[in-house]
């Protein structure tokens, strides 16, 4: 049995602005054990956030190939790709981005509605993940009656909502403050600890990314 | 398909619940005010195209109108004519009417006006000017040296040309006429009508025993109007048919052709009502877009991120679409609302006084029904756009705002 979720061979990634071609990618190998904890950090420009979307479907490289558990996801569609991004992988970007008009809950529960679940279990479902996440008394507040962090929390219960294979976060700390970035990062290990679940984080701060069990370092878009 | 449609229809709810009240609240009440807009103008030009033909109908012609061949001046064998007309089932009545220029005075003033010599039991039976007599008396067949005037001869009862007029005559006075044939015969005014159609109100009219003593004519007129049963109004080419196989050689038309300035009036009225109608439609349709596009522009961070957790695209292009068609729903009960209770009751009371007559609002309920599919149809096209247009962006460009 393949011990790699992800493995990424060769990926090249050019931007044209213009007459100008920027190579953000330039031809990056990387493979992801399951259940792994890994960092990708790097300078700002390095293609490290390039990288992450590439493996995570959100953007197509210009050449290489991706596979995930198993399947090669570089030759779906985008409509596959969209169903692959909804039942398999799970996303935390920078800036919390929940919707505005759901509660916490119906936040979380929103990725389980487009998959068929039932009102009742998306609810149950749902509020076990903020209590997880160790928001469940906020389960009806609005993103508006939450802090910064509580909404980052949001966030990560709807990326694990669909019990995702791989969880994808792009900076999810930037935008927090010291020690509720700490607790963000400790809630990931503790995810990854204790349920298993293969993590592929992006950030520019060495003392969280330290705590991932591997780094992966990206300069002028290539592995180092 | 039953999970999108649920999804759409759970975000487009939330988005309405806990979305910008005053900015819900602003853009129904445009729409709404665009559809009491649409369903008024409708209403409107209907009320004034039905008090048109009705007045043309009631007052000038009936429903068919029997008139001399190209070469003649005159019907001959006018009775004749009249027996077959009336033994076709569905005829209510015909009336033969003769008619000329005269001039009539009274004191200093005079004017010319055509007259219409009528067999008042039969006018009766086509037109309704006998219920329109506002001072005396309407004729009876036996009147001599009597006659009935408009208001726009008499210059009485808020005549329009009244500068025109004989200025103030009363009934009972008596006035002067001149035919065409020399004779000057004075006249007794009976009665004077105001039938609010000014084409009617400049009409006098004497008995047909009066007008064939005075100019030596029988059995002749200008015209046959015929009148004919309700519930066949509409069908008047399958009477002109009867009339024709019966072997009536006269010219015969329907009074729709016969009234060729009323006809072009009503063309020039459902052209306005098409323009006015379709102007408050493309109104109501881009304040629909603005709204859709303004949300969109402020979600687009949002939907980048829902595609991008998988939220299926036409599933937000749906969430959209149904915000804009419950605009476009509450707007539009809302009008009608507005609209059934303070605009129609409005012009119901205080109908507007056009030369035609009094016009109040005709309601129609085909007109509304299809007002409002245009509207819901409108508004889809305008959620549609703007969604579709958002979700066509790059994911990564519409979560990163570039």
């Amino acid at each position: 049995m393949n011990e790699y979720i992800v493995e990424a061979e060769d990926l090249v990634k050019i931007y044209r602005m213009g007459k100008v071609e920027v190579r953000a990618l330039n031809g990056v190998s990387i493979k992801v054990k399951k259940g792994e904890f890994i960092s990708v950090m790097g300078p700002s420009g390095s293609g490290k956030s390039t990288l992450l979307h590439q493996l995570g479907l959100l953007d197509t490289p210009t050449s290489g190939q991706i596979v995930i558990d198993g399947i090669n996801v570089s030759r779906l569609s985008e409509r596959k790709k969209g169903e692959f991004r909804l039942k398999e992988l799970g996303y935390v970007f920078q800036e919390y981005a929940i919707l505005p008009e759901l509660t916490a809950m119906e936040n979380v529960y929103l990725p389980l509605m487009m998959l068929g679940v039932g009102r009742d279990k998306c609810r149950r479902k749902a509020l076990g993940i903020l209590e997880q996440v160790g928001i469940g008394e906020l389960a009806d507040h609005l993103p508006r009656e939450l802090s910064g962090g509580e909404q980052q929390r949001v966030a990560i219960a709807r990326a694990l909502v669909n019990n995702p294979k791989i969880l994808f976060a792009d900076e999810p700390t930037a935008n927090l403050d010291s020690v509720t970035s700490k607790r963000i990062i400790d809630l990931f290990k503790a995810l990854n600890q204790e349920l298993g679940q293969t993590i592929v984080m992006v950030t520019h701060e060495q003392e969280l990314g330290r705590m991932a069990d591997r780094i992966v370092h990206l300069r002028d878009g290539e592995v180092v | 398909m039953f999970e999108r449609l649920k999804v759409s229809s759970f975000l487009a709810y939330k988005s309405i619940v806990q979305g910008n009240k005053s900015t819900i609240l602003l853009t129904v009440l445009i729409i709404s005010l665009a559809f009491v807009n649409m369903v008024f103008t409708s209403s409107l030009f209907g009320g004034l195209t039905e008090t048109s033909n009705n007045q043309v109908i009631d007052t000038v012609c009936g429903d068919i109108v029997i008139v001399p061949r190209e070469d003649e001046k005159w019907i001959e064998g006018v009775s004749n004519i009249q027996k077959k007309i009336d033994a076709i089932p569905g005829v209510v009545g015909s009336s033969a009417r003769y008619r000329c220029g005269v001039t009539i005075s009274y004191e200093d003033e005079s004017g010319g006006w055509e007259i219409y010599s009528i067999d008042p039991i039969r006018e009766m039976l086509v037109t309704n000017i006998h219920e329109k007599v506002v001072e005396g008396e309407y004729l009876t067949r036996s009147d001599k040296d009597e006659i009935v005037i408009g208001k726009e001869i008499s210059g009485t009862h808020g005549a329009v040309f009244e500068q025109e007029s004989l200025k103030g005559v009363k009934v009972g006075e008596k006035v002067s006429v001149v035919f065409p044939n020399g004779v000057k015969k004075e006249y007794r005014v009976k009665g004077i009508f105001d039938s609010t159609f000014i084409t009617a109100d400049r009409r006098a009219f004497i008995t047909q025993k009066e007008m064939e003593s005075v100019l030596g004519i029988d059995d002749r007129a200008s015209d046959i109007i015929v009148r004919i049963d309700e519930v066949d109004k509409g069908e008047e080419e399958k009477y002109i048919t009867q009339f024709k196989e019966l072997g009536i050689g006269e010219e015969i038309r329907s009074w729709k052709s016969y009234t060729g300035i009323i006809e072009s009036m009503v063309k020039s009225f459902d052209i306005i009502n098409k323009m006015v109608g379709g102007i408050g439609l493309l109104v109501a349709a881009i304040t629909i877009f603005i709204v859709i596009y303004v949300n969109v522009i402020n979600k687009r961070k949002q939907m980048g991120i829902l595609r991008a957790v998988g939220i299926k695209e036409d599933v937000i292009i749906g969430s959209l679409v149904m915000q804009a068609i419950f605009f476009a729903i509450c707007g539009s009960i809302i009008g009608l609302v507005f609209f059934f209770l303070a605009v129609a009751p409005y012009f119901v009371a205080h109908p507007l006084h056009f030369p035609m007559g009094d016009v109040t609002l005709l309601i129609s309920y085909h007109a509304i029904i299809i007002n409002l599919a245009s509207l819901i149809t409108a508004s889809l096209i305008a959620g549609f756009i703007p969604s579709w247009m958002s979700v066509r962006e790059n994911i990564l460009d519409a979560i990163w705002v570039r």
